[in-house]
């Protein structure tokens, strides 16, 4: 072997090889930070860097003041702005409807699970609200509730007087809001399904063999059994109906009657596209980031609780 | 192992670069030998024959340069000609609609004043793309806010279509009759976007304020507290109460619900478009189009004279940034020249903004719109600013449900024109 030989090739023979040895060292250590360094330049470069650039662009001003620093102006329009206090007060109207929305879909699994007739339908026709467009499911229950339309029609044929669904202030934001967890509740309900198929059966038999009622299975049975799938289903509705009402709101009410259905997100879209206030809509969108780090930071805590529960 | 390995990252980098720099080449401003027009139009089978012939136009004047029309979808137009704005580089020659979306973005465009003076007294509707004095864009079309009516109801409730009422008292007593004989509504009525006020802004404004009142208003001098102004608001409020509406116009879309109210024969009158939808070519493909009128705004206040609104359509600017002004100004010239503006008129049914174009085979109520133009004024709600526009939608759908007064209206409305 090289390494036995003496005398001067020995040497440089043994020099090479340091050489090749550090090199493939440096190799080694660098490796690793080349690797990543694609995912890395992704996150960091059309990620975070634009969201940089756009809390920054919140900063300035709008029309003339283009470009020159304004400090917290447009956070104070938009305090200021009703309409944007009515996009957040909407935020806080869909947390309270929330435990609804949850309800439903937990609700109906129940009863798939339950295997009352004709489950398997109901399975299948749940779902498929869920694999249509907002703008499809917007259009459709435009139709239906119209001011003329089949709803109220059916309405005037129980001697009920006609309700104005889209175009009454007070009204309005429960119908889309409604339109959207009968347009989501299948994937939520499939999530629930899937939590029932860990639940032990012989717990629903001893209940059925104490002679529980269902409210009771339900209760003391169920809903315990089922807590990390509740959680997770809360949290992810919570998110949907956050970030993807957008459609929904542009198709069936384009946030009026009275502004009354505005949300966040459409109220940046008006300020950036209709208003031609980027900077206004960059803070009221540094705003709506800032509400869903809220969540998603609750959603991580929540995940990390059930994780710890395991 | 490792080399290769380095090689992919370094591919991976490569073309993530490349990626990144050839992203913002498309449709952006044109070079030496090339103009980019951005607009919303020319993707329409119906305009083709319009941007052949402004292309042939162009071509002769500037043989050997390219032009490229990039249509976008309407819905986003304004967010991408925002950013392209904000960038500071796009396309050299910029659709836009006239009044508040072009005067919030004059900054970005140059005054075309000098190039377009030959012009200037062949078409109408320039006031739309005017801002402080200057002209910012040429009109290709022209859209007003006409009064129509369907004769046939007017015959079926033993009234004289060929002569409509020409006070509001008259009117009201009208649609009463009609109402009683054919149970069709006065208005149809789409408010839903906040649509329907503008419209009757603009419409009866002419037959409520004063000539003097008009023109200061567009003029920009607008006293809101006067109480013609008020009149119109409540005008609005009073046929939404009594019934002359279609119901639940707060809920129902001008584009196309309303329109399809008036077509259906369940409202006898509606206040539509001149140009693009909800006019005389829509309506006259359901109601014979000898049975379409136009009326004059029914007379309220004794001191108003009736006129026709009407503002520039749509109209082509020229960016700023573009190389070459005077070449980018000659394509505008070349879109609004009268061979391609009449085949604007036939192909997509619209008024051009030149009114010397022949329009009898489009029926008479566009026959009566063209001659209703000489006379005709800028309409008031184009005049105001975008965010005001918004504001008035919402409050008029308050006024419709009963939310709120006119006074607070008219109030908050003076608030928010001062401060745009």
């Amino acid at each position: 072997m090289p390494s036995r030989q003496a005398g001067p090739i020995g040497r440089v023979r043994r020099a090479k090889r340091a050489g090749r040895a550090r090199r493939a060292g440096r190799v080694d250590r660098l490796a690793p930070f080349v690797l990543v360094a694609p995912a890395v330049l992704v996150v960091v470069l059309l990620r975070l860097w634009p969201l940089v650039l756009g809390i920054n662009f919140s900063f300035t001003g709008d029309g003339e003041l283009n470009g020159t620093a304004v400090g917290l102006d447009n956070y104070l329009a938009l305090l200021d702005d009703p309409l944007f206090r009515t996009s957040l007060r909407n935020v806080g109207l869909l947390v309270l409807l929330l435990p609804i929305a949850v309800a439903i879909p937990g609700l109906l699994a129940t009863f798939i699970h339950l295997k009352v007739p004709g489950h398997r339908v109901y399975r299948g026709v749940y779902f498929f609200p869920a694999v249509l467009s907002p703008v499809i499911v917007g259009a459709i229950f435009t139709l239906l509730l119209s001011f003329d339309g089949p709803l109220n029609a059916a309405l005037g044929g129980l001697g009920l007087p006609p309700v104005d669904w889209l175009g009454d202030p007070d009204v309005a934001i429960f119908a889309v809001v409604g339109v959207h967890v009968w347009a989501t509740f299948g994937m939520a309900l499939v999530v629930f399904l899937a939590g029932f198929s860990t639940l032990d059966p012989s717990l629903l038999d001893a209940a059925k063999v104490d002679g529980a009622s269902f409210v009771q299975t339900l209760r003391h049975v169920i809903v315990p059994g089922l807590t990390r799938t509740i959680q997770f289903v809360f949290v992810t509705t919570m998110i949907g109906m956050l970030t993807s009402m957008f459609g929904l709101l542009y198709v069936m009410t384009g946030g009026g009657p009275e502004g009354s259905t505005y949300l966040p997100e459409y109220y940046i879209w008006m300020q950036q596209g209709r208003f031609d206030r980027p900077a206004l809509a960059s803070a009221a969108s540094t705003a709506l980031f800032v509400a869903m780090l809220v969540v998603g930071l609750a959603q991580v805590a929540v995940l990390r609780r059930t994780g710890k529960e395991d | 192992m490792k080399q290769r390995a380095l090689w992919s990252v370094v591919l991976a980098a490569a073309v993530l670069v490349a990626g990144c720099g050839s992203a913002s080449k498309s449709s952006s401003g044109g070079g030496d030998g090339k103009l980019v027009v951005w607009d919303w139009k020319s993707g329409d089978g119906d305009v083709a024959g319009y941007v052949e012939k402004a292309k042939a136009d162009f071509a002769a004047k500037h043989p050997g340069v390219e032009v490229e029309f990039v249509a976008q979808p309407f819905d986003q137009y304004y967010t991408l000609l925002g950013a392209a704005i904000q960038a500071g580089k796009g396309p050299d020659v910029i659709l836009f609609n006239g009044g508040g979306q072009l005067r919030d973005r004059a900054d970005a465009l140059l005054p075309l004043d000098e190039h377009v003076a030959a012009d200037r007294s062949r078409l109408a509707g320039w006031d739309a793309f005017t801002k402080d004095g200057k002209t910012y864009a040429a009109p290709v079309t022209l859209q007003g806010h006409p009064l129509y009516f369907n004769k046939a109801l007017y015959n079926k409730a033993g009234l004289d279509p060929n002569a409509p009422a020409k006070t509001w008292t008259e009117f009201v007593e009208d649609c009463r009759v009609i109402t009683e004989k054919t149970g069709a509504r006065c208005f149809a009525q789409g408010n839903k976007e906040g649509i329907g006020i503008q419209f009757f802004l603009s419409a009866m404004g002419s037959a409520v304020l004063t000539p003097q009142e008009y023109d200061s208003w567009i003029a920009g001098k607008r006293n809101w507290s006067s109480p013609d102004v008020k009149r119109v608001f409540e005008l609005w409020k009073e046929a939404g109460d009594s019934g002359l509406n279609n119901d639940g116009a707060n809920s129902t879309a001008m584009f196309n619900d309303a329109f399809a109210v008036f077509q259906s024969a369940k409202a006898a009158h509606v206040i539509g478009l001149v140009s693009d939808v909800g006019h005389w070519k829509d309506f006259g493909e359901f109601i014979d189009p000898a049975d379409l009128g136009v009326m004059p705004a029914p007379v309220v206040n004794p001191a108003a004279t009736p006129s026709l609104p009407y503002d520039g359509g749509i109209g082509y600017g020229v960016a700023k940034w573009t190389k070459d002004p005077k070449r980018a100004a000659d394509l505008v010239r070349s879109l609004t020249s009268a061979d391609a503006l009449k085949a604007f008129h036939t192909g997509a049914g619209a008024i051009a903004s030149d009114p010397g174009i022949d329009v009898s085979s489009a029926g008479p109520a566009a026959t009566a719109i063209v001659s209703a133009i000489k006379t005709g004024k800028p309409a008031l709600h184009v005049a105001l600013p975008v965010k005001t526009v918004d504001l008035m939608g919402r409050l008029s759908q308050q006024l419709l449900s009963g939310s709120t007064t006119v006074d607070d209206v008219v109030a908050q409305l003076a608030a928010s024109d001062t401060t745009g």
